[in-house]
């Protein structure tokens, strides 16, 4: 379990700083089985932060959603430094943005929390249905404590733990300014085998499937907006003039939109899963994200959001990469 | 209005003579998802659910829609789209059913838009009662019932081994016209459980928002430095908007090849920073906190003032899918809270 106490003084303490503008983290949500973002400002406001397996926001995408309206004559722009409460996946997208330049390392202050793994919004949503009034969630070891309307239970974490988190390589984050907890080894491993037997079936099978799933896109671009490296100031899809994709909705221009946005994110996505999370339709974004990772782990041995001293793949070239591909 | 009884085993034969002249759309299941679908036969459909994730507004006001076909270049011909379907929707929710009714306000107010008339005049609601509202449904909160039969034609309520069904209107009327004989009247007894089923379900309603005078409440508070506290968290993304039944904006685009063009229109959400941006560049909503604001505004005090509803059905979809809990439960109940 985190200390709640330590990060809330740890968030005071940021807070309080005169060169941050405001620190964001998890506060309980208004219903059921939700923790949600939110912001403080003032010392006081730290007294509402928490952090439990809920808390499955990744919120390094708030520094990045930051909107800069345009300054008044004689107005000083507000350079002071944002405060994020981060995961050990989350901190790899905060490393990946800064490999990209994306955002200052000065800029930013990581509240890094060791991270034991969270509870997946869906399985715990289908595990408890109908009407829940109060609900506590704590973890221990390989289980997680859920009280609900002070009934409890032990639940086995494999049961409502989201895949990444069955694979995490990396739950301590690899980049932070303050940790809160001690430094936590995973002993997990990514073997990408759902892949690996997603692979294996026929062509016809696998188009089928993705056909399927991509029928259902609404094309309301939350798998986009949730996700920390989706921060192009003006995406693809939005231009007009040239219309890359078409507005339409329909199955040929929503398999461009899912197809554009994993390519895009190529030797950039860190798996923290946010985009399908955030897909209102369950589209399973997260075995496209996986597929390219895993075909880059093979060719180039090259894991995203890991240092921020190295280059991001796509810009760094070896002799030796392989080129088989290049026809 | 014509109560009567269907026996569970019969229920399949009447679906199948309805498909028999109607296009019929109903729940039905695309992997783990309901969504509303056409079906070909009753066995396609799937009545075990709350809410569809994409409300059946799509049905009447589709997500991408022709308005007409051209050829582009000097000699343009254009060639209008005919809509022209008889259409069923079945095991709609009297909230759908009641968004229905808020969008005519707009759809028929100052422009008339024949493409969403038409359509609404040829297609014949058949209700299904709500016997288990979920976590987030709270249409009591505006006077309605989650068996409510006052926007459909026809509404089946499940009350236990068979449907209770109201024949509301002529279009109800002329509809099972063929299926009459697999119809009992209902007895006393069947109306009683038809109450008892509906208590029940308004009984299981927990959450409750609160409207009382939001309307006026909301004129006072526009610059409040408390939209700009809701919308900080929001991501921007189009879901809420999408996914709600009484949404209805739209954007008009050509969408063109060399030999062929289309002029459609497609959702559009106020999320999007390119919601009302004007050709001169200048956008009155350029802030999320502006946009966010303005999806509360509209529902509860834009619409109430020219149609006298507020826009909103209780039907929990933005509250459930929003990737960051923004809760419009909460966040007009708190609006009604803020001190001007």
């Amino acid at each position: 379990m985190v200390d709640e106490k330590r990060l809330r003084d740890e968030v005071k303490k940021t807070i309080s700083r005169d060169d941050v503008k405001y620190v964001v983290g998890y506060e309980k949500g208004t219903y059921g089985f939700q923790a949600t973002p939110c912001f403080a400002y003032k010392p006081e406001d730290a007294d509402k932060f928490i952090f439990s397996p809920l808390c499955v926001h990744n919120l390094a995408v708030f520094p990045m959603l930051e909107e800069k309206p345009p300054l008044r004559k004689g107005e000083e722009p507000d350079t002071r430094k944002i405060g994020v409460v981060v995961k050990g996946c989350d901190s790899r997208a905060i490393v990946q943005i800064i490999q990209e330049k994306g955002l200052d390392r000065e800029k930013v202050v990581i509240i890094g929390i060791p991270c034991t793994g969270v509870i997946d919004p869906k399985k715990i949503k289908d595990k408890f249905p109908g009407h829940i009034k109060n609900v506590e969630v704590k973890d221990e070891d390989d289980k997680f404590i859920i009280t609900v309307d002070g009934k409890t239970q032990k639940i086995p974490k494999e049961e409502l733990m989201p895949d990444k988190c069955k694979t995490c390589e990396y739950p301590t984050p690899v980049l932070y300014d303050i940790l809160i907890g001690k430094e936590i080894k995973s002993t997990k491993k990514e073997g990408y085998d759902e892949v690996a037997s997603f692979e294996k079936k026929s062509l016809k099978d696998r188009w089928d499937y993705w056909e399927k799933q991509f029928e259902k896109c609404i094309r309301c671009y939350a798998c986009r907006n949730a996700c920390p490296l989706c921060y192009c100031k003006e995406c693809m899809v939005d231009q007009l003039n040239p219309q890359w994709v078409r507005r339409s909705v329909n199955l040929s221009e929503n398999t461009a939109w899912n197809l554009l946005r994993a390519f895009h994110l190529a030797g950039r996505c860190i798996g923290c899963g946010q985009c399908e999370r955030a897909c209102p339709m369950d589209i399973p974004l997260m075995k496209l994200n996986k597929k390219i990772e895993k075909e880059i782990k093979e060719m180039f041995e090259y894991i995203p959001g890991i240092n921020a001293e190295e280059k991001p793949l796509l810009a760094m070239f070896k002799p030796d990469d392989p080129e088989e591909f290049i026809l | 209005m014509d109560k009567m009884i269907l026996s569970k085993s019969d229920f399949p034969k009447v679906i199948t003579e309805i498909i028999k002249k109607n296009n019929v759309y109903a729940p039905v299941k695309n992997n783990d998802t309901i969504i509303f679908d056409q079906i070909k036969k009753p066995s396609e459909m799937n009545l075990d659910f709350c809410n569809s994730k994409v409300p059946p507004k799509k049905l009447l006001f589709h997500q991408t829609e022709t308005l007409f076909k051209f050829t582009p270049g000097t000699k343009a011909k254009i060639e209008s789209v005919d809509i022209n379907e008889n259409n069923v929707i079945f095991g709609i929710r009297p909230c759908d059913a009641k968004s229905l009714a808020i969008l005519d306000h707009a759809f028929q107010g100052d422009f008339e838009d024949p493409y969403f008339l038409k359509r609404r005049k040829n297609t014949i609601l058949i209700g299904l009662s709500c016997n288990k509202p979920e976590l987030n449904c709270f249409c009591t909160s505006f006077d309605d019932s989650p068996a409510s039969s006052k926007y459909v034609d026809i509404l089946f309520t499940d009350i236990g081994d068979k449907y209770y069904v109201e024949i509301k209107n002529d279009k109800g009327k002329q509809l099972t016209k063929n299926i009459s004989n697999l119809l009992k009247p209902a007895t006393e007894n069947d109306t009683k459980k038809r109450k008892e089923v509906e208590q029940k379900a308004i009984n299981m309603i927990s959450r409750h928002q609160k409207t009382e005078g939001i309307a006026y409440k909301l004129d006072k508070i526009f610059e409040n430095p408390y939209w700009k506290k809701v919308a900080f968290k929001c991501v921007g993304c189009g879901t809420c908007t999408y996914l709600c039944p009484t949404c209805h904006c739209f954007d008009i685009q050509d969408e063109t090849t060399l030999t062929k063009g289309a002029r459609v229109r497609v959702w559009d959400t106020c999320m999007n920073p390119e919601y009302t941006l004007q050709a001169s560049g200048y956008n009155p909503r350029p802030a999320r906190t502006n946009r966010v604001r303005n999806r509360v505004y509209h529902k509860y005090n834009y619409y109430p003032k020219n149609y006298d509803v507020i826009a909103c059905v209780g039907c929990g979809r933005c509250i459930d899918l929003c990737p960051v809990n923004i809760d419009i439960i909460d966040v007009v109940t708190r609006a009604g809270e803020v001190k001007p």
